[in-house]
């Protein structure tokens, strides 16, 4: 059981928890990941950490509110208790002297991003940190952000698609201007790392997403959450979350996603039919 | 084979000793051998498979009192009992069988668990056949043996149910060391059980968030369920042992981490969670599972309670099982339950060679599972939109025996023929979870990635370290992790004392 000390809605869908941990506080790195159960009834459900405090023991959790597991979070209050958690999970991100590194984050990811841009600033990178988001309304932690990047980008986009170009033209164009320019992370909806992935492939440029696909365990124990890459099948749970995103089978990818969506439309109705009949 | 000498030196003078007292030579002259010879074995009463195939609810329902009485009448009480040099970790079989007879129940059990801190699950889950009950005299004379497994598991049931006798208080003594069992599979609780009853501080990390390893997440409610194995571990818990659920031993903290935080040994009972795949084609369709997937799913996460529990199962009407141990007997019955109209088993060897105990076996067949022998897919087929919809197989023969001193299968060439499936379980075998052991510095792997120990200690390369179950073993069987664990925990407390 863990207590959550602060429950806050950022922008409209997405919310931001800090709940006690305080063995993954201490042993947390830049790219890693929880197992998060709301409740007793509970999925196991992976969220990045997006911030961690050591000496109070508590680590952040930022997430899209979209289905059952994350509808219970937001629902959760100060006080109350996840039923557990469970962590850190995944490889850490690489941090080591690249030069420049540009992060693309679009809605979790911004605060996905933010201790790995964070600590590759403190090793001597810089730091070009571009925000995806439907618009402005949406973007959250812009000043914390700001703090550890040396620039700040952002690219909104009116519908889901129109805003490729820009998305395209401000990665094309960085890579003119900044010749030390030599990967990007990217970090948010599987939409987002796909898109971004297809641009850089045409510039060579070494791109890492950090892939999101369904998981049980988290620990490598069930296999959910393969995926393939340069042809070869992982577990992104243990092997990942990040990967090469020009290797990435994304037609795979994209359909096993889709696995229980039938099923998680159900469990949403259901869920929802049990709050109105308990107000 | 396993030496049940290894766990007791002079093991058979105390089975002898115990022979000898009085209340036994009464009980044995009671009833004449003959007269015993004569009863058949009781059968275990059951859902009839019409009924079960529909819910989750345990199959075997358990001996009456009266059923068990007579059933342990059967037992001759042998001066020379096989049944126990079959038993990995030797229970004093007759002792606990002839205390039945006499209708001291708690006596029983005393014994049991002398030498087996589960007996609940082991009753229930152990490969009698090929152990205890195989090795059991009257086999030789010809008859059904003693229904060992099924009184062990009477005993360990009634007890739990009347009364709250199974809690022994436990005394830990802090000063005596502080131990880290990781993993709270049953070597795990067994080494944890052992050491805290020697008076060791014992803490056992677990990475998921029910204790119990494989127990917990892959054998069904239907075989096991929850509450037996959350009273024995409870069990455990009264003897003064702590569980840490949700943590990662490599993760959460590191092994120096926890040297650093004062613990002197360790165990590892990581067991053998790494789902193996068959490496064909269209193995990663929507709809191909692994095993530990479809099972952890269901059992773990109680799929078969949704929507009223979050995680789904997929659902699917033609299911396809490949495999032929336990983990694909669960899987395919718990297929079954979940509303498959068709399942269907599709094992490389023939059903001699299949590992699952004989009672799973028996009972998939009951509940309408197909079975199909000497046939292997070699790839999977999917639709436009990457969902699987049929398979294409081969079919086998048997030839030379391989290193397992099983025949080998060989291809029969143009044998290749399609089925349509819906949902594909592939369940051919786990190899040592390599999460934690490939971190550790200096410790010394065998080829499939399982920790080397001594077989006699079960020390592995690393001072203090210590390993066990199917982390050592790959996967074996609950008694033969448990016997692990017992041997380790002795090996602990030698190791603890001298430094
Ligand atoms: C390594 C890893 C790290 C992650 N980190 C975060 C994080 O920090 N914050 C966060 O909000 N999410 C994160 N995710 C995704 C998160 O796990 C899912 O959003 C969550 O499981 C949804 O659960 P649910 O029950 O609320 O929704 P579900 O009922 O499972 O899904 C509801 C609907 O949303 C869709 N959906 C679910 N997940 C996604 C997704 N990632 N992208 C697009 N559509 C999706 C489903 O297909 C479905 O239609 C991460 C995933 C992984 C694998
Ligand atoms: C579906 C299925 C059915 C089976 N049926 C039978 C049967 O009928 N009879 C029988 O005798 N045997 C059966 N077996 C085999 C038997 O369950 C195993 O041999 C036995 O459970 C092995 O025990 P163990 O202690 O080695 O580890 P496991 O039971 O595998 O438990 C290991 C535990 O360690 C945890 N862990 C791993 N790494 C870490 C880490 N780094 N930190 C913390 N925790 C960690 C895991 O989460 C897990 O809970 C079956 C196995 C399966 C999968
Ligand atoms: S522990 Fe297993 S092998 Fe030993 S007596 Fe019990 S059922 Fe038989
Ligand atoms: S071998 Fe069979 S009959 Fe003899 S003591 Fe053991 S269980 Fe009883
Ligand atoms: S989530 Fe189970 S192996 Fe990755």
């Amino acid at each position: 059981m863990n207590r959550i000390i602060l429950n806050e809605r950022l922008v409209p869908n997405i919310f931001h928890l800090v709940v006690e941990a305080p063995e993954i506080a201490s042993s947390a790195r830049p790219g890693q990941f929880v197992m998060v159960i709301p409740d007793e009834k509970g999925e196991r459900i992976p969220l990045n950490v997006a911030d961690w405090d050591k000496s109070k023991g508590t680590i952040d959790l930022v997430f899209m509110n979209l289905g059952v597991s994350t509808r219970k979070l937001a629902g959760f209050k100060t006080g109350d208790f996840l039923e557990g958690v469970a962590g850190p999970l995944g490889r850490p991100a690489e941090v080591v002297d690249f030069g420049q590194v540009l992060l693309v984050g679009g809605c979790y990811g911004l605060a996905g991003l933010y201790p790995l841009a964070r600590e590759l600033k403190e090793r001597g990178n810089q730091i070009l940190f571009l925000a995806e988001a439907r618009s402005r309304a949406y973007i959250y932690w812009e000043n914390r952000i700001r703090k550890v990047t040396d620039e700040f980008l952002t690219a909104f986009r009116a519908d889901c698609f129109s805003s490729d170009k820009d998305l395209e033209e401000i990665i094309l164009g960085l890579k003119s201007w900044k010749p030390q320019l030599s990967r990007v992370v990217v970090m948010g909806c599987s939409y987002l790392l796909f898109t971004v992935s297809e641009i850089t492939r045409k510039i060579g440029l070494k791109t890492r997403v950090n892939l999101n696909p369904l998981m049980v365990d988290g620990t490598g124990m069930c296999g959910a959450c393969r995926v393939t890459v340069h042809g070869k099948t992982y577990f992104a749970c243990v092997d990942g979350p990040e990967f090469d995103g020009h290797g990435v089978d994304w037609q795979e990818y994209f359909s096993r996603r889709k696995a229980f969506l039938s099923q998680e439309e159900l469990a949403l109705v259901h869920l929802v039919k049990k709050l109105d009949s308990q107000e | 084979m396993k030496k049940t000498e290894l766990f007791e030196p002079g093991l058979t003078e105390r089975l002898s000793r115990e022979r000898e007292k009085d209340w036994r030579k009464n009980l044995r002259r009671e009833i004449s051998a003959q007269k015993r010879l004569t009863i058949p074995r009781h059968k275990m009463p059951e859902q009839p498979p019409a009924q079960r195939i529909r819910n989750f609810l345990e199959v075997n329902l358990g001996y009456s009192l009266e059923m068990a009485k007579e059933e342990a009448q059967r037992c001759l009480d042998c001066g020379n009992p096989g049944c126990v040099a079959g038993c990995p970790v030797a229970i004093d079989i007759p002792t606990f069988i002839k205390y039945i007879e006499a209708g001291e129940l708690d006596k029983a059990l005393d014994k049991i668990r002398e030498t087996n801190g589960l007996p609940a699950i082991c009753g229930r889950v152990c490969p009698q056949e090929v152990q205890c009950e195989k090795n059991c005299n009257l086999v030789k004379a010809g008859k059904e043996p003693v229904a060992i497994g099924h009184l062990e598991r009477f005993v360990a049931d009634y007890l739990s149910l009347r009364s709250e006798l199974n809690i022994e208080p436990g005394c830990v003594n802090s000063s005596r060391g502080k131990i880290a069992v990781v993993g709270s599979g049953p070597s795990g609780l067994t080494v944890a059980a052992d050491l805290a009853r020697l008076g060791y501080q014992v803490t056992v990390f677990e990475a998921l968030h029910v204790p119990g390893g494989v127990l917990a997440y892959g054998i069904p409610e239907f075989r096991l369920p929850r509450e037996i194995l959350h009273s024995e571990i409870n069990f455990i818990r009264s003897l003064g042992v702590e569980i840490k659920t949700n943590f990662i031993v490599g993760k959460t903290a590191s092994p120096s981490d926890l040297r650093e935080a004062g613990y002197s040994a360790f165990f590892l009972g990581t067991g053998a969670g790494l789902p193996g795949f068959m490496n064909i084609p269209g193995e990663n369709l929507l709809g191909v599972y692994s095993a530990n997937e479809y099972l952890t799913r269901v059992n773990l996460m109680k799929a078969f309670r949704f929507p009223d529990f979050d995680t789904p199962a997929p659902a699917a009407r033609k299911v396809a099982v490949i495999g032929g141990g336990n983990v694909a007997m669960d899987a395919v019955r718990t297929a079954l339950r979940l509303g498959a109209a068709e399942a269907v088993i599709y094992y490389r060897r023939s059903r001699a060679e299949m590992p699952a105990r004989v009672e799973e076996i028996r009972h998939a067949e009951e509940e309408g599972v197909v079975f199909n022998f000497l046939t292997v897919p070699v790839r999977f087929l999917g639709d436009e939109k990457g969902r699987l919809r049929g398979m294409v197989l081969q079919r086998l023969t048997l030839g030379e025996p391989d290193a397992s001193g099983r025949p080998r299968p060989v291809p029969v060439p143009g044998s290749e023929f399609e089925v349509e499936v819906d949902l594909a379980v592939v369940a051919i075998g786990q190899s040592p979870n390599p999460l934690l052991v490939k971190q550790v510095d200096g410790l010394k792997l065998g080829r499939w990635g399982n920790v080397e120990v001594d077989s006699e200690t079960m020390a592995s390369s690393l001072p203090g370290v210590y390993a066990g179950g199917d982390a050592v073993r790959g996967g074996a069987t609950v008694i033969l992790a448990m016997g692990d664990g017992r041997r380790a925990a002795k090996a602990i407390d030698k190791f603890l004392r001298k430094c």
